[in-house]
């Protein structure tokens, strides 16, 4: 693995660089477990998230996202490719080193069930990463008596056991535990979606103060676009492993131009009976490829309504469309043009 | 008025568990026309799907089940197995969330397909495969003729799921019962599916008895909308009426806790206070009282019942404050 660390600075310095990153994973098969395939879930993908900010990152299952959220925090190797947390490097860092990086980029997983140890008091649950980094026992019990302030738990509630608490209250014993060691980056992978309804937005609500509070910087992976589109200062939308549009939060969801960004907002049904009854919708045709066996060229063109000859020959590479937005297509929508018109001019 | 083709009458279910009596289902009364799309709408342990499956008789068989489910002139709670087993599949057909536990993985989708079919009618084996083909083509799914010789684990996701509406709707069945038919799969084949459950309640004229928690989907689709909250409708109604005149304090906060694809950007969202309710240990008097910014004494000591709003007796809500709350909601908006 290598990596450059002479990168180049851009509008401040990025929290997170994100170069190039590749995650294979290797299909194996019989009775030696011989390789007779490759999955390659992350592809080449490249980020930055900035001081402060929150990166959205959004597409269907399948597509990566969560794998990517792993590797850049090395739960997972990356196959290739670069990660460098404020220049420093992540991915050439040592096992020693990394436990240090670890104090600043944290992880809060989707399920509230299963990420917390069940035989741990509460107390103990946000303690520890305290414990581990150092603190003594009375000082990091104090610390974790504050953050269950901060998330908006009562203070007699670290003595209970995981089970006591609705999904709600676990996703905010996991977050508690993730800003124990005062970290600068949280990478969040589906932090609401496993929440009912009504709860949803009180934990979204707390990760803005929490944000605002400590100054953090968020990576808030999910495929619900209504929820990214809120908390969100810029998003990236991956398909098949690749990010094929990036940019401010008003451009994706104002000015969308990778044809996938169009179908995926206009898939989502929206809580307005008058606006549903009006909507024309892009319905893709066709399933989402196997990861194991991605197309040829443009990886969205067996699903695109505008593709042609060359999308299946040649790759489209990212490349900017105004300042800050990012496409990877080869017939890219202009603002204010729609995917519909065009298929349909095209007599598709 | 026509006849409803389903009619839910005072249904209460309660299972014993471990822990206690879950009364999951309490005193639920709604009808379901022809050929309209109802949805049920409600978090986990709202009650909604035990009351879908009530009506399918699929609940456990330790549940105590009281009050009547009319279907087809008779109260399914009180007919032989035998004889639901026939309004299973002709009369109501059910979609689940997951097809795997619809469709059987050992056999294949168009023998599964014919079997529905030579269930109904008298025709002859070849003729059935000719018409799970036809099915199979109605739902959208792609070289029926190849298909139908496949096994579920070579159809994806979403051809799965339509599979299972092809076998739902193979005997025209009045009404379909789907449990959140599209929660599992991704939004571009959850626009698939809705769009062919829609043609197929076209084709067939099958009225739809939808249960879900995505507000997205119900306004996508439903004529009219029952909520349920803590295993009680709260409110019930056009769709028109539950999403832009809701007279009822849970229905307002659902609405506005959610953050939505078309709301100004940067606003901040309105959560509901809370967690829904423990079904062992529900609150006494309103299930929603200790979440409800508007809830007084009363509240707390007695559940409201489900009373008509406006004239027609079209939309029903069940709160305390009802005369109240136009004042309230204006006022809360003002904050």
């Amino acid at each position: 693995m290598t990596n450059d660390p002479t990168t180049l600075p851009a509008h401040g310095d990025p929290v997170l660089r994100v170069e190039n990153l590749v995650k294979d994973f290797p299909i194996q098969a019989g009775f030696f477990r011989r390789q007779v395939g490759l999955v390659q879930a992350v592809s080449g993908v490249s980020l930055e998230i900035h001081e402060h900010e929150t990166l959205g990152v959004v597409g269907e299952s399948g597509c990566g996202k969560t794998t990517l959220g792993r590797t850049i925090l090395r739960l997972l190797d990356a196959t290739s490719g670069s990660v460098t947390y404020k220049g420093e490097s992540v991915t050439g860092a040592s096992n020693s080193r990394m436990r240090e990086l670890r104090r600043h980029m944290q992880i809060v997983f989707q399920d509230p069930f299963a990420s917390l140890n069940p035989r741990m008091p509460v107390r103990e649950i946000i303690a520890e990463p305290l414990r581990i980094h150092g603190e003594s026992r009375a000082a990091a019990s104090a610390r974790a008596n504050e953050l269950i302030d901060a998330v908006g738990l009562l203070s007699d509630y670290g003595n209970r056991y995981p089970h006591e608490f609705s999904g709600g209250q676990r996703q905010r014993i996991g977050i508690a535990r993730a800003l124990a060691l005062q970290p600068t980056l949280i990478i969040l992978d589906e932090p609401v979606s496993a929440l009912d309804v009504s709860v949803q937005a009180q934990v979204v609500n707390l990760l803005e103060d929490l944000q605002n509070e400590f100054k953090l910087s968020y990576m808030f992976i999910a495929h619900d676009l209504s929820v990214v589109r809120h908390i969100s200062d810029r998003v990236a939308v991956m398909y098949l492993g690749k990010v094929v549009e990036v940019a401010d939060r008003d451009s994706i969801y104002d000015r969308p131009s990778h044809p996938y960004t169009q179908s995926l907002l206009s898939a989502v049904p929206v809580a307005d009976p008058h606006a549903e009854r009006n909507r024309r919708r892009i319905v893709l045709e066709g399933d989402l490829p196997s990861p194991a066996a991605v197309p040829s060229g443009c990886r969205f063109r067996t699903r695109c309504p505008i593709a042609t000859e060359r999308c299946s020959v040649e790759e489209p590479e990212i490349r900017l469309m105004a300042e800050g937005h990012e496409v990877a297509c080869h017939f890219p929508l202009s603002p204010g043009e729609s995917l519909i018109e065009v298929a349909a001019a095209r007599g598709r | 008025m026509t006849e409803p083709v389903i009619s839910f009458d005072d249904l209460s279910v309660s299972f014993p568990t471990d822990d206690g009596m879950v009364r999951a289902v309490r005193n639920v009364s709604f009808d379901v026309e022809p050929g309209e799309v109802m949805a049920v709408v409600g978090e986990s342990g709202s009650g909604k799907s035990v009351t879908a499956l009530a009506a399918m008789r699929l609940h456990p068989g330790s549940a105590e089940i009281t009050g009547e489910i009319r279907f087809g002139g008779r109260d399914l709670l009180g007919i032989g197995e035998k004889e639901m087993r026939r309004v299973r599949g002709n009369g109501i057909a059910m979609i689940f969330q997951d097809p795997m536990t619809a469709l059987n993985p050992v056999m294949k989708v168009g023998a599964q397909i014919a079997e529905m079919v030579l269930i109904h009618d008298d025709v002859s084996k070849k003729e059935a495969w000719t018409r799970a083909a036809d099915l199979l083509e109605s739902v959208g799914v792609p070289e029926p003729g190849r298909r139908v010789k496949q096994y579920p684990h070579e159809f994806s996701g979403g051809m799965r799921q339509r599979a299972m509406i092809a076998m739902a709707i193979a005997n025209g069945p009045d009404l379909l019962i789907a449990d959140e038919p599209t929660t599992a799969l991704d939004v571009t084949i959850q626009a698939q599916v809705l769009e062919v459950m829609k043609t197929a309640q076209e084709a067939t004229g099958a009225a739809i008895l939808l249960i879900t928690h995505d507000l997205g989907v119900v306004a996508g689709i439903a004529d009219r909308v029952v909520v349920m909250y803590g295993g009680r409708v709260f409110e019930s109604g056009s769709a028109d009426q539950v999403f832009y005149r809701s007279q009822n304090p849970y229905t307002r906060g659902l609405m506005s806790s959610i953050p939505r694809l078309d709301a100004p950007k940067g606003e901040r969202l309105i959560p509901i206070p809370g967690t829904p309710p423990n079904v062992l240990n529900p609150p006494s008097g309103c299930a929603f009282g200790p979440r409800c910014t508007f809830a007084s004494d009363s509240c707390h000591e007695s559940h409201a019942e489900l009373m008509s709003v406006g004239f027609d007796g079209t939309h029903r809500s069940r709160c305390h404050k009802l005369a109240e709350l136009p004042d309230l909601f204006a006022a809360a908006e003002t904050r």
